[in-house]
């Protein structure tokens, strides 16, 4: 049974294999893109058209096991520019990622909440909205 | 067991440790604050506000309408509140699949920008609080990231800034929950400083920024291409020229988004001023022949092409590719 099933499903990733390499992004193309124009040399080199195609890949992946829509993934890393993208794929854990909650220190240590309240009161942080410094 | 005269000898040793416990920790917290203070810190406020020449003592920006963001959602909230005033009705719940990472647990910078892009705005990042008040006074209220706390207790957030007080030494911004905030100069540097005093500037693709850059502008225009907003990109670059006539980019960025928009007419007048510009660059050549070409100009699509292979460069494979693919329509038709 299972052996039965096994060919048509490596057909189908052969397939599917020889697709993926056609979206190598601007191997066809005959007109020469406007980011492209700004990249110059870069964008030219083939290897460089390579690697920009991969770190898309690694986002798209990276932020799909991070939560997002595949759909919703490949959109946002279409919305960027190869460096854009490039600076993205070397340091997605490093970056800052606005999101502080209302409720953000309702987990925190109370020695974290003490300090805090403490450099909040002195201008330093400013974590919690009831906390207006007089500098 | 539950009186509390009836504590347990080892109980009440506990209790002095735990109060010296407390002590000690009131000492170091102090020493700790203390210490924190200096390090890096200035007290006096102004001196990364002083402010710029030319600007008024306080501005504030009209029409920014206020949402109070949800649970970890400041990212969108700050996003739809720039994008409002910038004439785009959406809210931040339409905005939270574009920009929030789940597992992140907030909203990473770029995808702002690109989901700015989405909309057919113009994503332009600035830095300093000389350009963030240069920008207020102008009326451009601008998305800022800081860090609430400290580097290794990181609260992330977005906030937009929507006024300035140098006389009273004030930031004003739509925060969180609350509208309208006004924190002190002093505060709003340290906890920017700590987000690298990055701000984004959401503007319809007619509007430059007060301290627009040339090279800045049209690569920021550029990044509309990227999400299909031809439209918005040929008035970005329309916009661009106005400014600087001579910008080869700017002339090349006006041919594709013309192209795109099946406005093969323009497309080609603008490849044309972009080859007047820099006659030794085949780039505009190369996209002149394949719109010619497209026209049914067979034979100038054919000269322009036959000129960006003779002048080379980086892109001498596309011009190639183009050649080609011109001397095969050429034949296809006479047969």
């Amino acid at each position: 049974m299972l052996k039965k099933i096994m060919r048509p499903v490596a057909l189908l990733l052969v397939v599917s294999f020889c697709l993926l390499n056609f979206n190598v992004p601007n191997a066809q193309a005959k007109m020469v893109g406007t980011d492209a124009v700004i990249a110059g040399q870069q964008a030219a080199d083939q290897r460089a058209q390579v690697a920009d195609f991969m770190a898309r890949e690694d986002v798209k992946q990276i932020m799909t096991q991070y939560g997002v829509d595949p759909v919703e993934a490949q959109l946002r890393v279409d919305s960027l520019s190869n460096e854009e993208l490039a600076n993205l794929a070397n340091s997605i854990d490093q970056l800052p990622a606005g999101g502080s909650a209302v409720g953000v220190i309702v987990g925190a240590a109370l020695l974290v909440f003490i300090i805090l309240l403490i450099t909040d009161l002195v201008g330093l942080t400013h974590v919690f909205p009831f906390v207006n410094s007089q500098k | 067991m539950s009186s509390p005269l009836l504590i347990p000898r080892n109980r009440r040793k506990q209790g002095i440790y735990l109060s010296q416990v407390g002590n000690r920790l009131i000492a170091g917290l102090l020493f700790f604050t203390l210490s924190m203070v200096p390090a890096g810190c200035s007290f006096t406020p102004t001196g990364h506000f002083s402010q710029p020449p030319g600007i008024p003592a306080k501005a504030m920006v009209e029409n920014v309408p206020f949402y109070a963001q949800d649970e970890l959602q400041c990212g969108p909230a700050s996003l739809a509140m720039a994008l409002n005033w910038s004439g785009v009705d959406v809210k931040p719940s339409d905005l939270s699949p574009e920009v929030f990472t789940p597992g992140l647990k907030g909203s990473l910078q770029n995808s702002l920008i690109g989901s700015t892009r989405r909309h057919g705005r113009v994503a332009y990042p600035i830095s300093g609080a000389g350009p963030l008040m240069t920008e207020i006074s102008a009326g451009h209220p601008v998305i800022v990231l800081v860090n609430l706390a400290f580097s290794w207790y990181p609260q992330w957030h977005y906030a937009v800034v929507i006024g300035y007080d140098q006389v009273e030494e004030e930031i004003i911004l739509h925060s969180g929950l609350t509208e309208a905030e006004v924190v002190s100069f002093w505060t709003f540097n340290n906890i920017w400083k700590r987000g690298d005093y990055w701000g984004l500037l959401v503007l319809p693709p007619n509007q430059l920024p007060a301290l627009a850059e040339e090279n800045k502008w049209i690569a920021s225009v550029a990044g509309l291409e990227k999400t299909g907003q031809w439209e918005a990109a040929a008035t970005g670059y329309a916009t661009a020229l106005e400014r600087w006539n001579q910008s080869f980019i700017a002339w090349m960025g006006l041919g594709n988004s013309k192209y795109n928009l099946k406005e093969l007419d323009s497309s080609a007048d603008a490849f044309s001023r972009a080859s007047q510009l820099q006659p030794e660059n085949g780039l505009a050549y190369n996209n002149l022949a394949n719109v010619l070409a497209e026209q049914g100009k067979l034979e100038e699509a054919l000269t322009a092409a036959q000129r960006a292979v003779d002048l080379g460069g980086p892109f001498q494979d596309t011009f190639r590719q183009t050649l080609a693919e011109i001397k095969r329509m050429k034949k296809n038709k006479v047969e």
